[in-house]
């Protein structure tokens, strides 16, 4: 785990340069809400790098089985352990709110259309709906998330990535290509 | 050496016109000059039929560069064709990759389709692939054999033989940890030639992405502190050569697949010479202190040349 809390207070929701957005500092209260986020980010992370130890390691030469075989092991793993898994247990209603006013902030600012046009342009469908917990569709690309929009989401461990399903904010295990949680109608 | 094009694409092969550089001055810039530089920004003129000259010297480093080229489709594999002519004629050992590696979905399947298969004949020969990973990449690609990463986001390596040194970056999530090692990374190579690659371009005068100035805030002090000749990157779906900056030659190699035509802005102050009519590739010859480098469309054409001479540490 990167050392994040002080990242995220310092890093988050201040600026958003390639917009030209400037966000407002986050107060006490948004602090707390990024805090207690990542609290639940630490312990999504804590359960998957305990499932992961349970499965053998994936070599530095893999083939692509081995990839997807790891994949979808791990998948498996974390759908069992998390069943019952609900929208909002990591993007809580607070965080969830935070992230749809910055990225209201960002799409509505300049560059914004841009930035929703690098996000469009390998997949084009905006009307799809997650599955909390739920393998990340094959079919679909991965979206790209413009820097500036990284910029100014609090900053995440390695093994977990934001990306953008549709228009939904998606919280991506890579590792194990599952949907960790979503905020749905993020990109407005 | 002069090599000559042999294959059914002969009639379209160009003339390489290398011409010599200025000698390097301490601390000097990375010196590309090219029968073509600094004319028309996006002007791709149609070369005669004529050969291809690189020095093409039995010890000296040849490697290929290719950018956003994994979505399986026909121009992919065009690109994936002319790269094996050329093998034949100049054989290099490596390839360089931008990013964008696999686009859409990446079961094994899609490995195939989107690498492997295109490339057979270079990875049949015992040419290296090295990759950098792309926005639209999975990060599980770092344990994928082909890739030489080793599972790492971002690495180093060694010409095998010359004195000449690679640096990968990961610059989606261009976290603090990365910039640092990176850091530590050019203090402590003492090679002559230090070749950088990643996927998003510092400069770009594309019209969709173009220049990633944040990222160019944080990486740019170190490439000239520590004496970087050459900077590779995708990202952007053209061909473009980027007039010195601060004494770094840097390319954008993002058509080997994807083609974003007509994306680049005409009269770009940036631009020494760009193509965003065709799918492109590079080649590229480091002998001792001269890197030749040629730039090649769909067709064989060589549409870009040139010459780029190491930077030296300040005295």
């Amino acid at each position: 785990m990167r050392p994040m809390l002080g990242l995220v207070l310092s890093a988050s929701l201040i600026s958003c340069a390639s917009a030209d957005v400037r966000q407002k500092a986050p107060t006490n209260a948004d602090a707390a809400v990024i805090a207690e986020f990542m609290k639940h980010v630490d312990e999504y992370m804590a359960l998957h790098k305990k499932l992961e130890s349970t499965i053998p390691a994936l070599p530095k030469d893999a083939s692509p089985q081995q990839i997807d075989q790891h994949q979808r092991a791990l998948g498996r793993l974390i759908e069992q352990n998390r069943a019952g898994a609900k929208r909002g247990e990591i993007f809580t209603p607070g965080m969830e709110q935070i992230a749809r006013k910055l990225l209201a902030d960002i799409f509505r600012g300049p560059g914004g259309t841009q930035m929703k046009r690098e996000i469009f342009e390998e997949y084009q469908e905006r009307d799809i709906k997650p599955v909390v917990n739920g393998r990340y569709p094959d079919e679909i690309p991965l979206s790209t998330v413009p820097p500036g929009v990284l910029a100014g989401l609090p900053k995440l461990p390695a093994e977990l990535e934001y990306r953008f399903l549709g228009t939904n904010l998606i919280l991506l295990d890579p590792h194990a290509h599952i949907i960790a949680d979503f905020v749905e109608r993020a990109i407005p | 050496m002069r090599v000559r094009c042999l294959s059914s694409w002969a009639p379209v092969c160009a003339l390489v016109a290398i011409v010599c550089c200025a000698s390097v001055a301490p601390a000097g810039p990375a010196t590309v000059t090219s029968a073509e530089a600094a004319r028309a920004p996006r002007a791709v003129a149609a070369a005669p039929a004529q050969d291809l000259e690189l020095p093409n010297k039995p010890d000296s480093l040849k490697f290929a560069v290719i950018g956003d080229n994994g979505n399986g489709e026909k121009r992919q594999y065009d690109i994936a064709e002319q790269m094996a002519n050329w093998h034949g004629r100049f054989p290099y050992e490596l390839v360089v990759m931008m990013g964008d590696n696999i686009y859409g979905s990446e079961r094994p399947q899609d490995f195939i389709k989107k690498f492997e298969a295109p490339y057979k004949p270079l990875l049949d020969a015992g040419v290296k692939f090295y990759a950098s990973l792309g926005n639209h990449d999975a990060r599980e690609q770092r344990y994928y054999k082909n890739y030489n990463m080793e599972g790492k986001l971002y690495y180093s390596f060694k010409a095998p033989k010359q004195d000449v040194r690679f640096f990968a970056l990961e610059s989606t999530y261009p976290e603090p940890e990365q910039i640092e090692w990176f850091r530590k990374e050019l203090e402590g190579s003492n090679e002559k030639w230090k070749i950088c690659f990643w996927h998003h371009p510092l400069y770009s005068s594309a019209r969709t992405h173009g220049s990633e100035t944040r990222l160019r805030a944080s990486l740019e002090p170190l490439l000239i502190k520590n004496n970087v000749s050459l900077v590779l990157n995708g990202h952007d779906h053209v061909y473009e050569r980027i007039k010195p900056q601060n004494g770094i030659a840097y390319f954008v190699v993002g058509s080997s697949g994807q083609l974003r035509e007509g994306d680049l802005r005409q009269g770009s102050p940036l631009t020494a010479k760009g193509n965003d009519r065709d799918n492109t590739f590079m080649l590229m010859e480091i002998n001792g202190d001269e890197l030749t480098f040629v730039a090649i469309d769909r067709g064989g054409k060589v549409f870009d040349s040139g010459v780029i001479k190491p930077r030296q540490p300040a005295k």
